[in-house]
């Protein structure tokens, strides 16, 4: 019975964050949209797509991986879902957060990039192998800082696990990361632009060309599986810096406004800044954020 | 016994009788020659025999009727029999050698031989120092006689410089037995010996010329460019007898002279000997001509025999065991050589790649080789070590360090030639004769090595004594060589199995060692099925596989240093031949031998340095060693050499890569871990987490960080996938030696986890891979593509494997990365935790070229028709696969008895992970395997589910069916994204590639051959030079002794 209803409170959870990735996402574009002086989608366009593209009837495949790439890249996000912490103070919100911390999570992003790569790799459209390796190669060098940043709360707060984090920052804004640690919080906000896909490091992608990047080759229901993931990954990333960073969600509502402005910042900078080739991408995240990172590490040593 | 005077009297006899036959009755002179030279063996061995089964007093001749000094005694003792014995042996295998060529040249020849052989023997035996002039003239009268009997301009040219430079020296000599007598009263040694304690300042003179003179004999460095031309110009036949018998001669009458100089002469035997050691192998490493080559290293070994009489104060009880065991060595390998030498008659190094063709006459070099170098399980390899040990019990370093870097120099020769012999292309239409009484006396003084093995072994002191079966075992499967592929194969898998339940319940308590011999014998087993899917009979494989298999198994086993030790250089004899196998691998597999020997010798001067002021030589030793800083420091850089730690890995990529397809895994996946259990038996002695704040450890922390991000960089950019996965080792045992530098609870733990998962993940790649290049025939990845439809159980073994590799979570990878995690924060080494984080992310650039090439993108046309990899290469690949999932799913099966180990016991009992069933925890985290699988398991089957009911009526298409913009592709070489994949990365950060230790490495070889090749040019060929030499060498050190 237990485990029935973890089950039904983590699918309804799954429920909540997608509809606000897909929220978000209509929102987040309507903002871009009339920056850039145009009157842009209409809120509700996610949905659309998304219903459009799993009722298309017509699909082909590439073979066995191509068909499991959406599955590998959706469990991923998903799969973050599940191990993610949502409402601080909520047995029935923190999913299934028992079973690995912080480390578990940093380290099953990749699950869904790498059966993402994968499927797309047997495509066979060479567009995607590029995209691909660009996105890996820049991914490295977002995860230096990062990394340095984890390492630096892990120390401030002597836990790895994302309860004990969230718990530590409890009883104020004064006692978020945000503000006991900016240095570490500066190089993870850093290294989240670049997570988000948004420009400057959004060649990876390339939306505005010809199709450049991993999903060229994917349509119909495999692109509507990739759509729900990039909505739910959108907003479980943000709750991740949420935890970290700005002291976790005590209620739904805070952890819709604190994700929406979170998942905004990579857009504000990303209206504001134009696009880096990965080879310039690289040596930038590996000057300013890391400096940074390890400067948040220095201030523990010291 | 045979009284040793009728050798004497019927060599010379019959020597005299022979001159009456004339050309007709020739074949009869050579047959009562043959009769005439067994005889002296008959006497000299059964007066060893003698001796070694009872002790007694030496038994003397006296001649003419009066006893010494007023006549000339010969002595008989243990020494002289086996001094003897040895050259009898030789003169006896030396003639059978020779007998068509001196069928050709006549019963001169013959009596010639016979005269010399009869010097030889008296030299060794005769007390009278007169008496020893004579014979010493007489043999070298007979050999120059025998090296013009070659009758070409070089001999004669060679013979009358050598005749010249002994003149000149037996000039020395006998001024100096003139002033003996006159001012020492008698040409007795014994008499004189216990006359003249101290000796007077003309008496000085007197034996400085007597000794300088018999030194003078031996070819010391750089006096002996004579020698050498003889060496390359004489026939090979002649060289052995002058390498292994005038030599052997002459030494033994250094030895008698020496006690004339005391103490002070044994120094100057010491530092003149090694001085040759050093300068001959250090010239010798960059000649080409096989005979001056061996003469090099004839000279230098003779060097270091003198040195080790120069020694003889500090080997006290050990001298005879060191003499022997080293004597022995030089003196059937160096006659071995310039046998084979002669079979060859070729000059050039290069050439003897003919040897390919006669494959037992290869292992016969191979076996000489090894014997000179000093690997196990050979006389020299004891010689050594009991050396070492006892110059180190007394402080003697420096020389340590001289024996070793000669030894090295020695090294870089012979294994260069071993490589070309047995992977050079024999010359179109080069063959070798099969002459019958040539290859006899070679093999029976293959024969004799191994005999001479046994018998070393049983000499040495019981704590030497190895665990045979092993070597049984080996020696047992290169007899039964000639069988099929299939059976010898099972005959290995079988044997291996046997010795893991034989070592089972001895190593069961002990976690750490049953690890290590799981993956050794285990793995091994498991890459041997492969060995299945080769046809035919695979000559040499096996005995060496097992080998190495040996070798590292003997490392878990070993009690003792010794035993260790002679362990490691077991498996990287087995280890070296194995990489040598390869089609392109020979540079490799020299290099990967040069790094191994620079290594082992790094390991056995720690060892030597810790085992100052200790009587034991057990493992526990170290953790009192002496001098910690330097034998820790040197025994970590020796385990480093076989863990390719950065600075030290320019072997590992080419030596992994160019391996044959099922050799790959057992070097990398099992091999490596060697390295890692000596790192480990290191750190254990240095004392657990109380070391933790050693600056050695420290430094290896960086080393383990920077040698992670090398290589893990270095492997992005290759398009050859063996190489790929060969740099990529490099980097994982840099997260290796990494975790294990933290020394604490959760580091170990750490580095075991990567341990074990390396073996499993890169052993798996690297039979998929290698299957995969089995079918294609090619390394390039950019060649291959789309070979996922072909090969789809391959496919699915690289996906496990570099998930596995990656650290994603479910699989066994991210147990590694979440101790680590802990690892790191619990020690406080952020930055170099930082760059492994970070070169563990750049792993994923490489996992994904390596399988998104090989299997992914657009398949090639030549490549339609694959097949998928050999059934045998899959079997182990899934057994592995179960084991990751095992791993995976139950971490604590494994981690938790180690865990219990390392804090139960008194080196690691702080913060180790606690285990709640399945569940994880340190201080600062949890992870649980367990849950973790069934979370990610569960999801993937219902998503997986809910895209199958989506997408169900998805339609297979063919290739090129593609959102393709404004064109259609249709070349799948123009198609598949590979070649020089990361080429944005290589712009940002491909500077961190740049080679520099490889240009380093290449600095220090051309180098050193520069420097070989400048000084080589003092002998000029001019005999006037080399007697300029010899009185310079005379001067120089008589001046030094002022």
């Amino acid at each position: 019975m237990e485990v029935i209803t973890k089950i039904g409170f983590v699918l309804l959870g799954l429920f909540i964050i997608l509809n606000w990735g897909l929220i978000m996402a209509g929102i987040i574009r309507k903002i871009i949209a009339r920056v850039s002086m145009r009157r842009g989608i209409k809120l509700f366009q996610p949905y659309i797509n998304l219903i459009k593209n799993y009722s298309i009837r017509s699909q082909i495949s590439h073979g066995v991986m191509f068909y499991l790439g959406p599955v590998f890249r959706l469990s991923g996000g998903v799969g973050i879902y599940l191990f993610m912490p949502l409402i601080y103070g909520s047995e029935v919100w923190s999913n299934y957060s028992f079973t690995g911390d912080l480390i578990l999570i940093t380290y099953f992003m990749f699950f869904g990039m790498l059966g993402m790569a994968l499927g797309a790799g047997e495509g066979g459209h060479p567009y995607s192998a590029i995209g691909i390796s660009r996105g890996l190669a820049q991914f490295t060098a977002i995860e230096f800082p990062l990394t340095l940043a984890i390492l630096s709360i892990a120390i401030q707060y002597n836990s790895l696990s994302i309860t004990e984090i969230v718990a530590a920052q409890q009883g104020g804004i004064m006692n978020w990361t945000l503000f006991t640690n900016p240095l570490a919080t500066i190089a993870a906000m850093l290294a989240f632009l670049g997570a988000m896909g948004h420009s400057p490091f959004n060649v990876v992608m390339a939306p505005q060309e010809n199709p450049v990047g991993p999903p060229t080759e994917y349509h119909g229901t495999f692109l509507g599986v990739l759509q729900t993931n990039r909505a739910i990954l959108h907003v479980i990333e943000a709750v991740l810096f949420m935890n970290l960073f700005f002291g976790g969600a005590g209620n739904w509502v805070e952890l819709i406004v604190k994700t929406f402005f979170i998942y905004f910042w990579s857009v504000f900078v990303g209206m504001v800044f134009p696009r880096f080739r990965v080879d310039q991408s690289i040596p930038w995240l590996l000057k300013v954020p890391l400096v940074i990172g390890i400067l948040a590490i220095v201030i523990f040593i010291i | 016994m045979v009284s040793p005077i009728y050798i004497i009297a019927v060599l010379l006899g019959i020597a005299f009788l022979l001159g009456l036959f004339k050309q007709p009755g020739a074949n009869f002179v050579r047959f009562a020659a043959i009769i005439t030279l067994a005889f002296p063996v008959f006497v000299s061995v059964g007066w060893l025999i003698h001796f070694i089964i009872d002790p007694t007093e030496p038994f003397m001749v006296y001649t003419a009727g009066a006893l010494p000094p007023f006549s000339i005694n010969l002595k008989m003792g243990l020494e002289e029999a086996f001094m003897t014995s040895a050259v009898n042996v030789l003169g006896f295998f030396g003639f059978i050698y020779l007998y068509k060529t001196l069928k050709a040249q006549g019963e001169k020849a013959v009596v010639l031989f016979l005269v010399l052989i009869m010097g030889l023997n008296v030299v060794i035996m005769t007390r009278d120092i007169f008496n020893l002039f004579v014979f010493l003239e007489i043999s070298s009268i007979a050999l120059i006689g025998m090296i013009f009997l070659k009758r070409d301009l070089n001999s004669f040219s060679a013979g009358f410089k050598y005749l010249i430079a002994v003149t000149v020296i037996s000039s020395f000599l006998l001024i100096g037995i003139g002033f003996i007598y006159y001012l020492g009263g008698t040409l007795n040694i014994d008499d004189f010996i216990a006359k003249n304690n101290g000796l007077t300042r003309g008496l000085s003179t007197a034996v400085f010329l007597v000794l300088i003179a018999v030194l003078l004999e031996l070819k010391p460095f750089p006096a002996n460019g004579w020698a050498l031309d003889v060496y390359q110009a004489a026939h090979p036949g002649i060289n052995a007898i002058i390498s292994a018998g005038t030599a052997t001669a002459a030494l033994f009458a250094v030895y008698k002279l020496l006690p004339f100089g005391g103490d002070l002469w044994l120094n100057i035997a010491v530092i003149i000997g090694l001085i040759t050691f050093l300068g001959s192998n250090f010239l010798g490493i960059s000649q080409k001509n096989a005979n001056r080559l061996l003469g090099y290293s004839s000279i230098g070994q003779i060097g270091l025999l003198l040195a080790v009489m120069g020694f003889s104060k500090h080997l006290g009880e050990h001298f005879q065991m060191v003499f022997f065991a080293l004597f022995i060595s030089h003196f059937l390998a160096k006659a071995g050589l310039f046998w084979l030498s002669g079979l060859i008659a070729k000059d050039e190094i290069k050439d003897w790649a003919v040897l390919r063709k006669k494959p037992y006459l290869l292992f016969l070099f191979g076996l000489f080789v090894f014997t000179l170098i000093g690997f196990p399980p050979f006389p020299s390899f004891y010689g050594k070590w009991q050396l070492v040990m006892d110059l180190a019990s007394n402080y003697n370093y420096w020389w340590i360090g001289l024996i070793l870097l000669g030894s090295i120099f020695e090294g870089v020769y012979l294994f260069r030639w071993l490589g070309y012999a047995m992977k050079l292309e024999p010359e179109e239409g080069s063959s070798i004769k099969p002459d019958w009484e040539k290859i006899i006396p070679i093999a029976v003084f293959g024969l004799l090595i191994f005999l001479a093995s046994y018998f070393t072994n049983r000499i040495f002191p019981t704590s030497f004594n190895i665990n045979l079966i092993p070597v049984y075992f080996i020696l047992f499967l290169f007899v039964i060589d000639f069988l099929p592929a299939y059976i010898k194969n099972t005959i290995a898998i079988a044997g291996m199995g046997y010795y893991a339940f034989y070592i089972y319940p001895g190593i069961e308590q002990d976690t750490l060692r049953l690890v290590f011999a799981g993956i050794f014998l285990l793995g091994g087993i498991l890459t041997m099925f492969a060995g299945y899917s080769v046809k035919g009979r695979r000559p040499g494989f096996f005995p060496f596989a097992i080998m190495m298999y040996a070798g590292l198994i003997g490392l878990v086993e070993a009690e003792n240093l010794f035993q260790f030790f002679f362990s490691w250089e077991l498996m990287t004899l087995g280890s070296y031949i194995l990489i040598i196998r390869g089609k392109k691998s020979i540079l490799h597999a020299y290099n990967y031998m040069l790094f191994s020997l620079g290594g082992a010798y790094m390991i056995f001067l720690g060892i030597a340095l810790a085992y100052n002021g200790h009587t034991s030589i057990s493992l526990e030793m170290l953790q009192t060693a002496s001098f910690p800083g330097w034998a820790y420091t040197l025994l970590a850089i020796g385990f480093l050499t076989k863990t390719a730690a950065l600075g030290l890995h320019i072997w590992l990529p080419g030596a992994h890569a160019e391996a044959e397809s099922d050799v790959s895994p057992m070097v990398s996946g099992i091999l490596l871990k060697g390295g890692v259990f000596g790192l480990l038996v290191l750190f254990m002695a240095m004392g657990g987490e109380q070391a933790g704040q050693h600056p050695l450890l420290y430094a290896l922390g960086w080393l383990g960080a920077i040698t992670a991000l090398g290589g893990n960089l270095m492997a992005v950019f290759q398009e050859d996938a063996k190489r790929l996965l060969a740099y990529s080792s490099v980097g994982n045992l840099g997260y290796i030696l990494f975790a294990f530098a933290f020394m604490t609870n959760i580091g170990w733990l750490t580095g075991l986890t990567y341990s074990i998962n390396h073996f499993l993940f890169k052993t798996l790649l690297f039979l998929a891979i290698g299957g995969v290049v089995w079918r294609v025939k090619t390394h390039n990845m950019y060649e291959m593509g789309g070979l996922i439809k072909r090969m789809p159980w391959s496919f699915i073994a690289v996906l496990i494997g570099i998930i596995t590799l990656a650290g994603i979570p479910p699989l066994s990878g991210y147990a590694g990365k979440w101790l680590f995690y802990n690892a790191v924060i619990t020690k406080g080494w952020y930055f170099q935790g930082a760059i492994v984080f970070f070169a563990g992310t750049i792993a994923f650039l490489y996992c994904f070229k390596l399988i998104y090439s090989v299997f992914l993108g657009q398949p090639k046309d030549k490549f339609r028709k694959v097949k998928e990899a050999p059934i045998w290469y899959l079997i182990p690949q899934f057994i592995l696969i179960i084991g990751i999932m095992v791993f995976s799913a139950r971490p604590d099966l494994i981690l938790k008895p180690i865990g219990d180990l390392l804090s139960q016991s008194t080196y690691f009992p702080t913060d180790p992970l606690s285990w709640e069933n399945v569940t994880a925890s340190t201080n600062l985290g949890y992870w649980s395997g367990y849950k973790i699988m069934l979370v990610i398991g569960g999801m993937f089957v219902v998503l997986l589910l809910w895209l199958v009911v989506m997408s169900r009526k998805a339609k297979s298409v063919k290739q090129f069916n593609m959102v393709y913009a404004g064109e259609r592709p249709f070349t799948p070489e123009t198609t598949h994204y590979s070649h020089n994949m990361f080429a944005p990365f290589n712009k940002a950060l491909g500077f961190l590639t740049t080679p520099v230790v490889t240009s380093f490495w290449n600095g220090v070889n051309d180098t050193s051959h520069a420097f070989a090749d400048s000084f080589r040019k003092i002998y000029t060929g001019n005999g006037q030079t080399y007697i300029a030499h010899i009185l310079a060498y005379i001067v120089i050190v008589y001046l030094i002794l002022l």
